[in-house]
């Protein structure tokens, strides 16, 4: 257990910073801890910092003892409407590195417009919980590909939960998928959070773009969603996937919030 | 409510979403609260909405106000 000392200025310890675990730290003043660190390690292995303090000067306290154990670079991801928390980060040198929108994306195809919106002829939506494992493992695993060889995943949204080494595809029961013949060539993921449902993904084959796939499989959940009673759902997008945007706005989401994803080389 | 050696925690329910990333939490005794969300949730992308019922540790130098720990699932 490593702790650093902070004065007050008087020649009194006031905060000591301490790394409790692997990836914890704890500020404690009084015998009360005021300040909580935290580093955590992405599936793609970037490692994504969190403090918590009550002031600021505590947060710069538990920011340089962390960035002193810590291999650069760091991330971490604010509310771009919460300036004190992202001044924090930049006051220790984080830079913003890119950001996300959170649209609300209406169900309704009265307000969507998506009401007869059909997929090619070829091609068949299979409705969430209903896809095949296998293909759709498959699906997945090409995308990927596709992306990584691309604009790289780390420029896709942020995936944070932990999962098995080589699994990128968590719950197959949340995906719905656009199948051709014998294989599936889109795919779009809705986590079914209960009064706002969250879409997570959606991705189609390279060679399958711009035949109004996406659109076929975001009017199909949202359809579903809107039978289910379902006024609103969520989405984030990257502010560079000029693509995405333009498909959520289109079916008339609006933007409610941002999160700012910061770097520190 | 529970009072930890970190401070106090107590229950409650986000009965408003407002501007600069903040929240109004009614606790489990009827008091209000501003609250932030703590950047563990910020960092882990968990939503907060209102009726979310939530754990809120309260700021031991002002009592109105907290940061949200944990959402529960509903």
């Amino acid at each position: 257990m490593n702790s650093v000392h902070f004065t007050s200025g008087m020649g009194e310890p006031a905060v000591v910073i301490t790394r409790v675990a692997g990836r914890q730290w704890h500020a404690v003043e009084d015998d009360r801890v005021v300040g909580r660190g935290d580093a955590s390690r992405r599936p793609d292995g970037r490692i994504f910092l969190s403090v918590d303090a009550w002031h600021g000067a505590v947060f710069d306290q538990l920011a340089d003892a962390m960035l002193a154990d810590l291999p650069k670079p760091l991330y971490t991801v604010v509310d771009e409407a919460d300036p004190d928390v992202t001044s924090h980060w930049e006051r220790v040198g984080f830079m913003t590195r890119r950001r996300e929108w959170e649209y609300l994306v209406p169900t309704d195809p009265r307000v969507t417009g998506l009401g007869s919106v059909l997929p090619p002829s070829d091609v068949t939506i299979v409705a969430v919980g209903e896809a095949e494992e296998v293909p759709l493992r498959t699906l997945d695993r090409a995308i990927r590909d596709e992306v990584e060889a691309a604009v790289g995943w780390q420029e896709m949204l942020a995936e944070v939960l932990p999962r098995l080494d080589g699994a990128t595809l968590r719950d197959p029961s949340k995906y719905a998928v656009a199948a051709q013949s014998d294989r599936y060539v889109g795919l779009l993921r809705v986590a079914p959070v209960t009064r706002q449902p969250r879409i997570g993904l959606i991705a189609v084959r390279s060679d399958q773009h711009r035949r109004g796939i996406a659109r076929a499989l975001l009017a199909h959940v949202l359809g579903s969603l809107h039978r289910g009673g379902i006024e609103t759902a969520s989405a984030e997008v990257n502010e560079s996937n000029g693509a995405a945007m333009a498909l959520f706005e289109g079916v008339g989401a609006r933007r409610a919030s941002s999160n700012l994803e910061l770097v520190l080389r | 409510m529970a009072r930890t050696s970190d401070g106090i925690e107590v229950e409650g329910t986000v009965i408003e979403c407002l501007r600069n990333a903040t929240f109004k939490v009614e606790l489990q005794n009827g008091h209000k609260v501003l609250a932030h969300i703590s950047g563990k949730i910020r960092k882990n992308y968990i939503k907060i909405l209102p009726y979310d019922r939530v754990l809120v540790e309260l700021s031991p130098y002002d009592l109105t106000r907290g940061r949200i720990l944990f959402r529960y699932r509903t």
